[in-house]
């Protein structure tokens, strides 16, 4: 679903955001990027959504090289991928179901597809009784939720997460990594880049580690620090969550990827 | 393209009504500059046809003594035809410029006057009027020459002076103009950046750049087909204002009458002005929107 092979992308005045990067996610997998601040997270996100064209290497997203993607079909490419930030970016004067309902509107969705996706989405997130809410009626994790509704309503193929719970408290926080499970189990690709440990210790899922742009761990049901043995241990959840075994997408426990 | 005409006209008009002291001022700049273009283009259109007017008039007239016989007339006609920069002269009999003193000539001297004391006369076009002088002075001591008349230095000034003055019009419409399609784009720009955020959010879902764009295209076609739309009615007004100037004047030779257009130049003059005001209002906003879309 997504791949990246030998991705190297710096930035004005030399700073290197992604050195050398190669990475395989399958259809279906739940990955968490994690790393430092400036180690490469959100590059990494903002080159999926091609938002960024790498220096060199290339990138395959959903069987596309997003390289050669030319200028004007990269709305359709990103019709296929959701995406959730730290800061929600709900539009403040838009309800809760006119913020849902606008992501299909603007892509040209008719009338009936809205009155019908918009609700089951907002049931899904459990905001169907908060769908004539504006966001600033909306506790933080709520308006997360909005969010999370807004970038899955189209059903895109690949769900990205930056930071998503980067402003909320422990227990909010677990909610919306729940939420993004369940909408892993649809089939959806999520890939989450986080610092926030303690979620990433609780979930037990792939764990793909930058340090200064580069990849330096690779981890089936892994943790937040680099801790081989732990993930030995392997399934068996303290969430409660079931656990889906990764695909055979990258070598299981630490790896350095260093050039 | 699959974006709804309704959710364009919902989204410019909202966004004029938000902003709508920007839309005044926009709207009143591009209806002041286009006013101008459009009295500037009728103005031009006016001098060509009064200066055409002229041209094809007779340029200089040739009085013959009333006493001079049959073969001193057509000498004279014969010496003027022969001149390069003459284009035709035509014969004029006394009877004929008597007539024709009836109606130029104050009451006084016409009553002084006989058909059989009245000069006859050569009216001739000329293909370079400015060497009307020319002929004054070679024909004016001729035997059998009466006098030779040409048009005053003061037409010729007035000429000067309608050309220099069209051109001032056209560069100051010109000017105008440009600040209107400023002021549309800051507008416009001014309209986005209120709405940045709705923007990006647009982009992120993958939302076609045509789709962002459209809504703010039409709401500079909003602005600059009103603004037209009032220049057309001061450029007609302007137009009705005078048609009557000329029905009421007392000198139908004055150059306002000269200078009289038809419908059809007026109704082309005003689509000139709606056309220009469309175009700028929409390409000053494609042009606004343009530096948002870029990610």
């Amino acid at each position: 679903m997504i791949q990246f092979e030998n991705v190297t992308k710096t930035y004005k005045g030399s700073t290197v955001a992604l050195r050398n990067c190669s990475v395989d996610i399958e259809k279906g997998e739940f990955v968490f990027l994690v790393g430092p601040s400036g180690s490469g997270k959100t590059t990494f996100i903002r080159l999926l959504l091609r938002e960024e064209l790498p220096d060199s290497g290339r990138i395959w997203e959903a069987g596309r090289e997003i390289g050669k993607l030319p200028k004007w079909r990269i709305p359709y490419l990103r019709r296929n991928i959701g995406c959730v930030f730290q800061d929600f970016r709900l539009l403040p004067s838009k309800s809760v179901f006119e913020n849902v309902a606008f992501a299909l509107e603007v892509i040209g969705r008719p009338k009936h597809v809205i009155n019908t996706q918009v609700p089951q989405v907002l049931d899904l997130v459990g905001l169907s009784k908060k769908r004539d809410n504006l966001p600033g009626e909306l506790s933080g994790g709520e308006q997360q939720r909005v969010a999370i509704a807004r970038a899955f309503v189209n059903r895109p193929l690949i769900l990205l997460a930056d930071e998503p719970t980067g402003n909320l408290d422990p227990t909010t926080s677990l909610g919306i990594m729940r939420l993004l499970d369940r909408i892993n189990r649809t089939g959806t690709t999520v890939v989450i880049a986080t610092h926030d440990a303690g979620m990433v210790d609780q979930m037990r899922r792939r764990v793909i580690e930058l340090d200064r742009g580069v990849l330096v761990r690779d981890q089936a049901r892994g943790v937040y620090g680099l801790d081989g043995s732990v993930s030995a241990a392997g399934a068996g959840s303290p969430t409660g969550l079931p656990t889906e075994a990764a695909p055979e997408g990258g070598p299981d426990g630490p790896m350095a990827a260093e050039a | 393209m699959a974006v709804s005409m309704r959710y364009v006209s919902r989204e410019a008009t909202t966004n004029l009504w938000r902003n709508r002291m920007m839309t005044v001022a926009a709207v009143l700049t591009v209806a002041v500059s286009l006013a101008l273009v459009g009295s500037a283009l009728l103005l031009k259109q006016g001098a060509a046809h009064a200066t055409e007017r002229w041209q094809q008039g007779v340029n200089v007239v040739v009085f013959v003594d009333a006493g001079a016989s049959h073969s001193e007339f057509t000498s004279i006609g014969r010496q003027l035809d022969q001149l390069p920069y003459v284009r035709s002269c035509t014969p004029r009999s006394q009877a004929w410029d008597y007539n024709e003193a009836r109606s130029i000539e104050p009451a006084e001297v016409f009553q002084a006057l006989t058909p059989a004391i009245t000069p006859s006369s050569w009216r001739c076009a000329l293909s370079q009027p400015s060497e009307a002088s020319l002929i004054v002075q070679q024909f004016s001591g001729k035997p059998g020459v009466q006098h030779v008349a040409s048009p005053s230095a003061q037409i010729r000034t007035m000429e000067t002076v309608i050309h220099v003055l069209q051109w001032a019009f056209l560069a100051v419409a010109a000017i105008l103009l440009l600040s209107a399609s400023v002021l549309i784009l800051n507008t416009i720009r001014m309209a986005i950046f209120a709405r940045r955020r709705e923007v990006s959010v647009m982009k992120l879902v993958g939302a076609t750049n045509w789709f962002i764009r459209l809504p703010f295209m039409a709401e500079g076609l909003v602005q600059g087909l009103l603004g037209s739309l009032v220049a057309v009615l001061v450029v007609l007004g302007l137009y009705f204002g005078l048609l009557d100037q000329t029905k009421t004047a007392a000198n139908q030779s004055s150059l306002i009458v000269q200078m009289s257009l038809g419908g059809a130049e007026v109704a082309v003059t005003c689509i000139v002005v709606l056309v220009v005001g469309v175009l700028a209002g929409v390409i000053g906003s494609a042009l606004a929107v343009r530096r948002f879309l870029d990610v």
